[in-house]
Parts: structure tokens; sequence; C-alpha cells
């Protein structure tokens, strides 16, 4: 029986059109895909430059599985169709009288059901298999095919994964005998997922995380999450016992699911339903089976067919149609379940390192965001329902035949879909509220939720339901309209990568908004709205056609459907339409003609050809000789209300050089701009494109010789649609490099090497390395100047404060426009900024030195931590290493952008940067996150000395000498004066984001004291590093070389410093036992792998305790690409088999000194609290070690390397409990 | 009171759908009075009153709620209005104890009954009903005709059944339809009266059936208590002595119009 019900299964859905269909779509989607990441639009678009192999099994895995999520959504109506259709049509009452059994009838749906996924399934393989080679893409990110890939992706996470969401869709539809539920609990479940994952997101809790997650895929990232390129390139996924475990779980669970359906399912005739309301109990009722004849007389009632009738009639359907979506369950689970994420997402939003920022009303409506998906998918879904609900509810008969007209009923559903968003808007609003209110935060801005929620954000949502109202009439099944919808708001964005770059051609999109606290909207609603506009324009044509297909009356084929179409395109559809049409394409072209005609866009692609023939044509005058700015004076006149800016400066130039110099190269970019040498000279080459001009001297410039750069500067008039001017209303923070020209040719070429094959241009020389002492001519920020005297006058508006680098000199108003003068007294790089606010001004003093804070008012929270965090920076730098070169430091607001940058006496800080960091510390200290408000300070700080004082050349790891010392500072700072929690905090983030990041290069790692600038090496890495040397070498020691170091360097001209020099210096103080951490840490990649293999303690006779501890201690280097190598001079590897292993653990010889601490933990006021009872270097010559160590009270935990100290990709295993 | 009386499959329901602006025909027109029914829709459904053959309705929500729903559909904007015209229409189908209870869990007779109050909503002047009877127990279809009676008073019911009874009963035309086309049209009382002295019955044995349909022109065959059948057939003149002349039933006249329009089949 079992077999007649499987194939008749099978055939049923063989025939099925719906199912080539899906087929179609995912063999369409993953081919896309496929060949899209493996660059096959490089012809259209920028190339695809990557080091990452996309058929590698990695990415095989992540491909595969990520497009199989999509397939989920059909699960209810496959998977739960095959048993519902018995009920919905009826068959079951026939069916179930059959003399089948439970069994064959539960196996023969499910299985012929998964059997039809799966086969679906297998199309986005081949598709992949296909999309990787079609011709086209670049063979140079394609691997030969390796079938295992495929196959261990399938069996180990697509097939039991389809199993268990399976199992659950069946059991759940077989029960509710409901579509929807199925459907439901699908999006519950990726919700669920969601929701575990940020939650589980913690390092501690990964092992949870893996186990837990019915994908597997947090399974597989528990190993594979720190792997570098060359293990994502070469390695297949370990199937290991994480992997294994988390598998067999949810297999479990499915087959768990599956017994429960099985054991409650009945051939019965009614569905189980759950009721939340107790059931009225039944009464027996009669009815009247005998009555006369009623006399028939209905009362006189005014029947009105007006136009405003009718709308009034539509408001009333919708409110009809309103309430059946809320009273729904589909739509309640999806609220409850939304706000729960929406709820999670405010709890850690604006908190970039584990710490909280204050409820502001505007991080309350960006966590809001949560709930677009929510949002979306609600509309997709009920657009369908709505639109077939009569059909369903097979009422249509009824209805259609009211005079009422079709564009009343359509537009009611588009009325109650609108109304539904709203709602759900509301919960986003009440989310936030909730949520500040729990904070005890109580300005919350009602005004600021009405207007993005309710205008900004609906305008979104509204333009998405004119399109799933579409979609969904035309298709006329809600389940599969919803999925053509999904397919199309996830593929739009994905355009881009297949060169349709522009909004206007893609449904919904256009430039977002954002907001802060300074500067609100900025100039960003504008723009947003113009294109919303646009598009609501496009939506209302889409409106149109559906009316056009709105079916009335009974089913009709398509191509009924078509004739009746063109049947009722007529006056006035049709005028409308052709109205509408009209607008569309008008306002298209303004913003077209706006973006691309009066404005020079430039494709990714144009961009990446503009810079090749930049390198062409420019390169070769890179090495000739030019004059050196050494002072500059500016003027800057900020015009806040039209955001306008009108500038004009003096350069004063030498030629430094032994030799005459004939010709200026001034670079400069495309705003309206003048110039005038003080020497006499011709223009002999303009590039207007570039910019990049040359004037012909004279005179040469002789050796020692002076002049002068007199030059004007100012933006083109901003327009509705194109900012050109980057002059905000409050808060304009703009530094030098964007404005005002420069002398010479300033790189900016491709790195990709491939891609310079494809355009002829040789292989790119990485910067050149500092032993390479012909390149120590200038510093990584400039290419014309060394240091240099500034002056600038900055006016703004006059409710503003103007800032530029230097001291105050003057300040005045005149004609309604505030001045001011500052002048730097001493040397500065050629980098400066200027500021410009509605400012609150807080002031302090530390020693001779004036601190400065200039902030939005309502952003008083931080100013005290700055303010010591300036101090604690300032005492520690000039105690340690030299004097402050300033007398004045001041800290600067500006709106948004996470970050702060460090100008000479000046720092502007952004807004949503630590000035709304929530770092109040409770009272022990402990529970705090990161101070990262003083944190961020400390560091800001510390390039006053470390980028301003000591500034390396432009080669490789030039960035070490400012950014890894100032994150060395900082952490250094933040131990001495936050406690050393503070500091751990620090180094485990430093430790888990460099190993993450490492994982997404792209090109190469490079050691520390070369790094090629990537962010994850000279500041996490960096970081790292310098603490562990401090703790190997001393503090002082370490303190002790670089002040010697700074002293012999700071303030110097060319040539420059490099990080060897710095590295000399080290090594000059470090004992001969600890050369190897230099070399370990500094001059290569060196990675631990340290691991308590066991650890007992015994109670010794006289009260203390002996504590056993066997350890592994390995290393390896990792080569540029990432791969391991344990040997370095011939085959020197040393290596080690554990008990009952086979493969050996290897690691690189060993003379290492690692920590080796005990614990135990003590009761203080009511909390445990490590205690340390041990903690000291050992010399380590083997991988496997065992000792024994006596200490005094009863310990509770053993590491090695218990603080992580030492990079180590597992630092979980550093440690075990006793 | 028309009826349109034919054999399941005959095109019923789709004739119906057609004048109730559900489907659109091929070819042809329809006139309803002045109003030019696949012309101007809307105007004929600002008159009509339509109960299809099966239907459904919204789950969870009540007769009153849904009937309030169906006269803002009809176009009653004032909501006075549409209490009164509900509570009314709710009193007539003897539905107005139920009224607050969820259609959805309707017995057949009441979901029937409230098709029918859904219909008198807009004072319907055309009204158009598809076999309304079928499944309904000798109560509720005594009723449910009594009451379609009623409004039929007034306006232009279309009344379809395969049951003869009902025309019977109803109607004052009918046509009787099958395979699409209209096999004959008249009062029923014109149409028996055609028939007058040519129907003739006679009571015979089981085993004697086959050798009487090939000699008789034999309209319908009943069995008798004990086993015998009584067999009534069409001929214009006594077939033989042994059958007795009886009055024509509808019945006959039905059976008679099938008949002509089958196909003569080989023999």
């Amino acid at each position: 029986m079992f077999s007649t019900i499987f194939t008749y299964e099978l055939k049923y859905w063989l025939k099925r059109p719906a199912t080539y269909i899906y087929m179609a779509i995912f063999f369409m989607l993953s081919v896309f895909m496929a060949a899209t990441t493996a660059g096959i639009f490089d012809s259209i678009t920028a190339t695809t430059s990557s080091a990452r192999i996309v058929n590698s099994p990695i990415g095989i895995n992540n491909l595969f599985n990520g497009v199989t999520i999509l397939i989920f959504f059909l699960f209810p109506s496959i998977i739960g169709a095959s048993i519902n259709r018995d009920f919905k049509s009826e068959m079951h009452s026939i069916l179930y009288s059959y003399p089948f059994t439970k069994a064959n009838y539960l196996f023969a749906k499910f299985f012929s059901a998964i059997t039809i996924v799966t086969l679906i399934v297998f199309t986005i393989g081949i598709g992949m298999f296909i999309g990787f080679r079609l011709p086209g893409t670049n063979s140079d990110l394609i691997i030969a095919f390796d079938f295992k890939s495929y196959f261990d992706a399938y069996w180990l996470f697509i097939l039991p994964n389809i199993l268990l969401f399976g199992a659950i869709v069946f059991a759940v539809v077989t029960f509710s005998r409901n579509i929807a539920a199925g459907f439901i609990t699908v999006i519950l479940l990726l919700f669920i997922q969601g929701v575990t994952d940020n939650l589980l997101s913690d390092p501690d809790s990964r092992y949870l995380a893996a186990l837990l997650d019915p994908f597997g895929s947090s399974a597989s990232d528990y190993y594979t999450r720190y792997w570098t390129g060359y293990e994502q390139n070469e390695l297949h996924i370990p199937i290991k016992e994480v992997i294994l475990y988390n598998r067999l779980i949810w297999l479990g669970v499915a087959s768990l699911v599956f017994g429960l359906v099985f054991k409650f399912f009945t051939f019965s005739q009614n569905a189980m339903t759950i009721s939340l309301f107790k059931k009225a109990k039944g009464e027996r009722s009669t009815k009247r089976n005998f009555g006369g004849i009623t006399k028939i007389n209905l009362p006189k009632v005014v029947n009105d067919y007006s136009f405003v009738q009718n709308l009034k009639a539509t408001w009333k359907i919708s409110n009809v149609e309103f309430k059946y979506i809320v009273k729904s369950w589909p739509f309640i689970s999806i609220v409850l379940v939304g706000l729960i994420v929406v709820l999670i997402a405010l709890s850690d939003f604006g908190s970039p390192t584990g710490t909280a920022s204050y409820p502001r009303t505007w991080l309350m409506l960006r966590g809001g965001s949560a709930f677009v998906f929510a949002i979306n998918i609600c509309t997709f879904l009920y657009a369908g329902m709505l639109v077939n609900r009569s059909k369903i509810a097979n009422i249509n008969g009824l209805e259609d035949v009211t005079p009422i007209p079709n564009w009343s009923l359509f537009l009611s559903k588009f009325i109650a879909i609108v109304k539904m968003q709203v709602l759900l808007l509301t919960v986003v609003m009440v989310a936030g509220i909730l949520f500040q209110l729990y904070k005890g935060y109580f300005d919350i801005e009602i005004g600021l939720y009405i207007k993005e929620l309710f205008g900004l954000k609906l305008i979104n949502y509204v333009i998405w339901a004119f399109l799933a109202l579409m979609v969904q009439t035309v298709i006329r099944n809600p389940y599969l309209g919803l999925f053509i919808l999904l397919v199309i708001s996830i593929g739009i964005p994905l355009l881009t990568l297949a060169g349709v770059e522009q909004a206007i051609f893609k449904y919904n999109e256009g430039p977002g908004f954002g907001y802060n606290d300074m500067n609100g909207y900025g100039d960003s609603l504008s723009r947003y709205l113009t294109y919303k506009m646009y598009w609501v324009l496009g939506g209302l044509i889409l409106m149109l056609i559906a009316a056009l297909f709105w079916v009335r009356g009974l089913p009709h084929s398509f191509r009924e459907r078509v004739s009746i179409a063109i049947d009722r395109f007529r006056t006035p559809i049709a005028i409308l339409f052709v109205a509408l049409l009209v607008g569309f394409f008008i306002m298209g072209y303004t913003i077209f003609h706006a973006t691309n005609i009066n404005n020079d866009r430039y494709s990714s692609k144009e961009a990446e050809e503009l810079r090749v023939n930049w390198e062409k044509m420019y390169k070769k005058y890179e090495d000739y000789a030019q004059p050196r700015i050494i002072a500059v004076n500016v003027n800057m006149d900020l015009f806040i209300d039209d955001r306008n800016f009108e500038s004009s400066g003096e350069y004063t130039m030498i030629n430094k050089t032994d030799t005459a110099i004939d010709s200026i190269f001034l670079n400069h970019n495309d705003y309206p701009s003048t110039f005038k040498f003080s020497r006499e000279n011709t223009l002999v080459s303009e590039d207007t494109l570039y910019n990049f001009d040359i004037y012909r001297l004279k005179e040469p410039m002789m050796p020692g010789d002076t002049m002068s750069l007199k030059f004007t500067v100012k933006n083109k008039p901003n327009t509705l649609l194109v900012s050109n001017s980057p002059v905000i209303k409050n808060g304009t923070f703009i530094n030098n490099m964007e404005l005002f020209p420069n002398l010479g040719y300033n790189g900016g070429e491709l790195t990709d090497d491939k891609t310079r094959e494809k355009y002829d241009l040789p292989p790119n020389k990485l910067k050149p390395q500092p032993s390479d002492s012909t390149a120590l001519g200038n510093t990584y920020i400039s290419k014309d100047s060394d240091w240099i005297d500034f002056e600038a006058t900055v006016s703004t508006s006059e409710d503003q404060i103007a800032i530029a680098p230097g001291y105050l000199q003057k300040e005045w108003v005149k004609d309604g426009r505030r001045y001011f003068h500052y002048k730097m007294d001493s040397k500065i790089l050629n980098f400066y900024a200027f500021n410009s606010a509605k400012y609150e001004v807080k002031k302090d003093k530390w020693k001779d030195v004036s601190l400065e804070i200039y902030y939005h008012k309502g952003h008083e929270y931080n100013l005290e931590s700055m303010m010591d965090g300036m101090k604690a920076s300032l005492a520690y730098n000039s105690e340690n290493f030299s004097p402050y070169q300033h007398r004045q430091l001041r800290i600067i607001e500006f709106p948004s952008g996470g970050f702060a940058q460090s100008f000479p006496n000046t720092i502007p800080f952004s807004g949503d940067a630590g000035f709304i960091a929530d770092v109040e510390e409770s009272e022990d200290g402990e529970d705090a996150g990161l101070n990262y408000t003083y944190a961020i300070t400390v560091h800001e700080v510390a390039h006053q000395w470390w980028a301003h004082q000591v500034i390396g050349a432009d080669v490789l790891g030039a960035t070490m000498l400012s950014e890894s010392l100032s994150e060395y500072v900082a952490l250094k700072v933040l131990e001495k004066e936050l406690g050393k929690s503070q500091m751990r905090k620090f180094l485990r983030k430093s430790l888990d984001d460099y190993l993450i990041s490492r994982t997404f290069e792209r090109k190469r790692e490079k050691p520390l004291m070369y790094n090629d600038g990537q962010g994850y090496i000279r500041y996490q890495k960096g970081s790292l590093v310098f603490y562990a040397l401090s703790d190997y070498i001393g503090e002082d020691v370490l303190n002790g070389a670089l002040k010697t170091y700074v002293e012999k360097v700071k303030f110097q001209e060319p040539p420059y410093t490099t990080s060897i020099d710095m590295v000399n210096h080290i090594k000059a103080v470090t004992p001969d036992s600890l050369q190897y951490v230099i070399k370990d840490m500094f001059e290569t990649i060196t990675v631990y792998d340290n691991r308590v293999t066991s650890a007992t303690s015994t109670e010794l006779d006289n009260g203390k305790y002996k504590v056993d501890i066997e350890f592994e201690v390995s290393k390896y280097r990792n080569d540029e690409k990432g791969k391991q190598l344990f040997s370095e001079v011939g085959r020197d590897s040393i290596s080690y088999v554990p008990e009952g292993k086979e493969k050996p653990i290897l690691s690189l010889p060993l003379q290492d000194y690692i920590d080796i601490g005990i614990f135990t933990e003590n009761d203080v006021d009511g909390k445990m609290k490590e205690k340390e009872l041990y903690l000291k270097k050992h010399k380590i010559t083997a991988i496997n070690n065992k000792i024994s160590i006596i200490v005094d009270e009863k310990p509770t935990e053993v590491g090695v390397d218990p603080y992580n100290k030492l990079i180590d990709r597992v630092s979980g295993d550093n440690r075990q409990k006793l | 009171m028309f009826g349109l009386l034919g054999p399941n499959g005959a095109g019923k329901s789709s004739l119906m759908r057609t004048i109730a602006t559900l489907q659109s025909p091929d070819s042809g027109s329809i006139m309803f009075g002045d109003i030019n029914v696949l012309e101007d829709k809307m105007a004929l459904r600002k008159v009509l009153g339509y109960l299809p053959q099966s239907f459904g309705v919204y789950p969870k929500m009540s007769a009153e709620a849904l009937l309030d729903y169906f006269a803002t559909l009809k176009g009653i904007s004032s909501k006075t209005d549409r209490q009164a015209i509900v509570k009314e229409v709710l009193d007539i189908t003897n539905l107005y104890d139920m009224r607050k209870k969820h259609v959805a869990g309707y017995s057949g007779g009441m979901k029937q009954r409230f098709g029918i109050a859904q219909l008198l909503l807009n004072n319907p002047k055309l009204i158009i009903v598809d076999e309304p009877t079928a499944g309904l127990d000798p109560a509720e279809r005594h009723r449910f005709l009594n009451v379609l009676r009623e409004v039929g008073t007034n306006c232009t019911v279309i009344f379809s059944t395969h049951i003869v009874e009902d025309v019977k009963e109803l109607c004052n035309d009918m046509a009787i339809l099958n395979g699409g086309r209209i096999l004959k049209q008249a009062t029923p009382s014109q149409a028996r009266q055609e028939l007058q002295g040519r129907i003739w019955t006679k009571i015979i044995d089981r085993d004697d059936l086959e050798a009487h349909e090939s000699q008789f022109n034999i309209l319908s065959s009943n069995y008798n208590e004990d086993n015998s059948l009584n067999i009534r057939v069409f001929n214009d003149a006594q077939p033989s002595d042994d059958f007795k002349s009886v009055e024509p039933q509808l019945d006959d006249v039905y059976f008679i119009a099938l008949k002509q329009d089958e196909p003569v089949s080989a023999v």
C-alpha cells in the first residue's frame, strides 16, 4: 500500500506545473548566485577581486545552504499540502475509510513530499555546478569540481534540515489542517534561529550555540570560524563531534516530531483545535421545524451607488479585512515573535563593544529595523490572503454579484494592508518606548517616532504593498505569490552584482536616510522622498495593472483574463494609466538627469577604468621632484544655511631636494578652484577629468628656493538630489585632504593583481619594505610635506562655533557671521580639519594644558569619563615617552560615523561613538561593559605622540608605529585606571576581532611589523602583541626602550623612521631567551594551540594542595595566505602523538615561556570572584607537559596561558575546572 | 417565478451564473427589462439577488456582521438602514435568534436561509437561485419554498432545480434544459395540458421490462411493493388494451422533453 500511495503522490507532483516552476526558479537563482560570485559580470561591472575560491568546500556549503533556506518557505505548500490536499478536497472522508494503515498513509505522504523537495534542492546543486562554470566566469576563483563538497553539504546539512523542517511542517499541517499554520511555523523557526544566534553569540556560549542551531551552521562555524583564507580555500569542513552531535540531536527531534504525528494521528473527520479561550459549553439547540409564512415587507432603505458611497464602503470593507488579519494566527504569531526579536535587537543595539548606549529614540528606531522582515512577510502574505480570501472561503459567488465596483474591492484590500502596516509600525514604537521606560530613560521623542515610522518608513512598505497586490492578484495562489515576492525582494539588491547599479532601475530602491542627534536627518530626506515618490508612481502603475487583472466572477483562464484586462483598459483607466506612466518616466528622467547628466556619476566599472587610466597616464610622474609645503594659511568660510563653503589659502613651498624643479604637478579635486603661483609659469597640461594639472615654471626652483601657491576652492551649488558639499547644518567635519590641492602623483592604484592583469597593468608592488632606504622620504600621511606651520581663519554662522587646529587668536562677529582665527605655535603634520556646530563647551585643565570638550547639548553623559581619559593619557604618554607638544587639547563632537580621529591638539569624536555610551559602572566595576568612550579617548590622545610626534615612513608596517602603540597605551591606561577586568575585556575582544577579521582577508596577511595597513593587524593584533610583550619583558623595560626611540625620531625630517627601527630598540632591551617572542609576534605570524588536557588536585597533610597539570603547547606559523607551517629551517618541527590518537600534533621547536595559572574562587560580598593562587611563566620545550605545583588554598581551576595573552584560535580550552 | 428544470450537468448553473454576471458567454445577449446585462453588469447587480448552488462564508463572522458587510457591498450607506434591513431579513429567514452565531457553524438549512437573507438585502428585482433545495430536509425545504414564493410575488425569480416537484409547487413558467439547450418552455399547467390523453400506464412484471422498452416509449418505471413495475408510456393513442390512460404529470413533461433530445442510439 505504501508504494501505491507513494507513487500516486509522486506522479501527482510530477504532473503539476508548480513543481517545475519551483525547480526552474531555484535553478536560475543558484546559477545566478554561483556565476555572480565567480565573477561572470566582471565585463559589465567592477572586477570581482578576491583570493577566495568560490567553489571551495566551505564556499559551496554556504551558498548551497543559503539558497536552500528559501525552500523552507515552500514546505507548507509541498509537504504540508501533501496531506492537506485530502482534507481540502474532502477526500479524507472517503480515503480514511479505506483499508490502509496509518503508517502506510503517513510515511507515503511524507516521503513522497520529501522526495519532491529533495529533487528541487537537487536543481540547486546542479545550478551551482553550472553557474560556476558558465563561460565568462573568472577561472582564478574556481577550482576543479569536487564531489565531496557538494555531497557533504547535502547529506550533512541540507538533507537533515529538510527532514527536520519537513517533519515539523508536516506535523503542524496534519494537526491543524491549515497550510497557513505550517507557513507560520517556518517563519517562527527562522526567527527563533536568529534569536538564539543572537543570544548565544558570546564566545563562551559557542559550544551550546553549535549544538542548538537547527540549521547546523553554528556547528560548522564552531570549527571554521577562524579559518584563514588558505584553509577556507583548501579544507573540507571537518565532520567532527560538534557537527555530528548537532545533526544527531536535530535528526532525533525530527524523528520525535514524526513519531508524535504517528502516535496522535487518527483517521478522523475533524482537525484538532487548540483554543486559547475556553469553549462555551455546547447547548442543545433544535431549530423550529414549523413556522408560518412570513409576510415579506422589506423596510425602505436608500441604496446609494455614488462614488462617495463606494469610497465609504471601501473603508468599511477594509475594516472587515483588517479585522480578519488581526485575528488570524499567522499575524498574531509574527507580531509576537517579531516583538521579541525587536526587544532583543534593542537590548544590544548601539553597542559595538558589548557596551550599551543610552536608548536614544533614533537608536530605538534603528533597532526596530529587526522588524522589517516581519512587516514585509506580513505584507506579502496578507496581500495574497486578502486577494484570494473570498475565493478560498467560496463566498465570491455572493460577493461578486453585488453592485460594488471592482476598484472598491481591490482598494479595500490595499487599505487593509496599509492599516496592518501601521499597526505593525506601532508595535515597533511601543516596543521602543517600553524599552526606554524599562531602562529608566524618559527622553522619549514621540514626534520622531511618528515622523519616522508613519511617515518615512510607511511609504517604503506601502510601495511593497503595491507590488505585493499586483503579484498576488496575477498569480492567484497566495503561497506561490509569497514565494515569488520573497525571491523578488531578495533578488532586487543583488542586481547590483549584475551591473544594474542605479536605484531608478530597481523597484523600491533608492538612497536611504540617517538620523543623528546633532544634524537630524540632514539632507538625506529630500533624496529619500524623491525616490519614494518615484516608486509610488511606479507602484500605482502596478496597482492599475492588478486592477485590470482583478478576477470578478468565476475563475478565468489566463488568456481570458488577458482579454478581460484589455477590455477593461479604457477611459478612465487608460487615461490614468498613461498619466501615471508619463509621470513615472518624467520623474525617472528627472532623477537620471540630476544624478547622471548634471552630475558625474560613475558606475563601479567606470570607476575601475578611471583608476586604471589614472595610473597609466600619471604614474610616470611619481618620482618627479616636487617642492615641499612648509606653511599653510587658509580662510574657510562655511555658509551653514545653504551648506556651502568658500575657502582660500596659501601654501608656502620650498625645494628641499638638491636638484632644480622645473614643473609643478598640481593634484586637486573637481571643486571649482583657482590657483596662482608666485613664480611665473605656464599651464602645460590641464586635465579636467583627473584634475591633475602640470605647470611649467619659467625659472626653475633651485634647491632651497621658496615659492607660494594661492588658491580658492568652493563647492558647486547643492541640488535636491545631489549634495556637492561636505558642509552640513550642524556638525560639519571636513579635513584638508578632501578640499585642498596637493602636489605630485598620489597613488590610489588598483591593488588586486588579477584585476591589474586584466587591464595590462604590471603586478602591484606592495608598499616598499621598511628596509628599503630609498623609500623613506614621505610619511604615510602626506607626500608633499613634512612638518608645517599652520594658521587658519574659519567663519561660520553666528550661532555656531568653528574649530581648526591651533590656538584661538581672535574671535569676532561681522555681518552676522562668526569668525575664529587659529594659529599653531609648533610644527604639525599637513593634516588638519574644520569643525562647526552649535556646541556646548566643557573645560578643565591638566597641568598647564587646557582641556576642552565641544559637545552637542544633551550629550553630557560621558564628559567626565572623556576628561579623565584625556588626563590619564596625557599623563601616561608624557611620563613614559616624551612631553606633550601642545598647551591645549580639544575633543570635538561630530554627528556620526562611529570613529574618532586625532588631528594636532584636536580630536573630532563622533557623537554615536562614545558620547551616548552607557558606561556607568556597577559598584564592583565587573558587570559594566568595556568603557570604550574612555578607551577611544586615551587612544586618540596617544596619537598626539604616536603619529603627531613619531610618524612612520610610507612603507609596510608604518601604522604599527601609530595605531598599535596608541592601542597599547589605551590598554595600559585602562588597566591602570579602570582595573584589570576592563583590560581583559579589551584583550578578549581584540583576540576575537583579530581572529575573525583575518578570515575575511582577501589578499595577504603580513606580520605586524610589515603590515599592509589592515585594521585587524594594526589595532587588534597590535594591542595583543604589545600587551604580551610588556608582560614578557616588563612594562618599564618596554616603555624605556620606546622612550629612547621617541627621543631619537620625534619630529624628524626625512628619511622617516620605520617599524624596523622601533623593533630594534625593543630587541636591544630584550633578553636572549625572549628574542623568540619578537620573532613570533613582530616578524612572523605565529599562532599557538595551547590546552589543558588533564588536571587534578590532592590535599596534602600540611593543608596545602598539590596540583598536577598535564597540558599541551604547540605553535605554528602562517604564511601570508594563512597556510600552517610547522617548521622553519628544514624539517625542524617537533611532534607528539597523544594516547589513543593516530594523528600527531605538530609544532615549531619550542623554547617558550608560557603562563601557568592556578585559581580559586572566593566569596566576596555574596559574589564568587576569581583569585590567583599561582601565576608564573614556565619554560616549555615539548608539546606534552606535566607539572606539579603546590598551592595554599583549594584550587578550582587551572590554566595554561589562562589570560589568553597569546594568539590561540581555541582560547576556551586553555583553562580547565577541577 | 421561472423554473429551470434539467438533469445534473444540463448547464443550469452555467446559465444562471451567466445571467448573474459571473461568467461571460461566448456569444449572445441577455436583457433584463431595459438592462443589457452583458454590457452593463453593474446595472443588473443593483437589482440582482443571487444564491449559488454552493457557497461558503468567512470564518469567525456572525450572521449579523456578515449581512451588514453584504448590505455595505450592496450600497446601503446609512447605518440605521443597514441595521433595519438586516433585522428584517433575519426575521424573514427565521435566523434572528441565531444572528450572533458564526455562519460557518450553521447547518445546511440555516446556511441556505442565510443565503436567502443576503439575497434580499438590496430588495432585488431579479432573483436567481440555483438548486436551493438540494440537501434540505422536508420541513426546511417547505419553509424555503414558502419564503421564495413570498419573495417572488413582486419580482422575477429564476429558479433551477432537478426536482420536478419544486417547479410544480412554485413556478408559473418553466423551461427544461439539457446539454446547454432549452428543450421546452411552457407554463407547468400548459405543459401538462398538452399531454392530456397521451400518457398511459400499465403494471408489468419485472422480467417484461426489456420487451416493453423496445416496444413502447417508456417515460418512467416505478416499483410497486410486490416488485411489479408501474410503467408510464407516452403515446398519442392507447398503445394496447392493457394500458390505462392517466392524468399527465409534470414529470412526464420533463421526461418527454429529455427523451426527445436524446441522440438516437443504435438499437
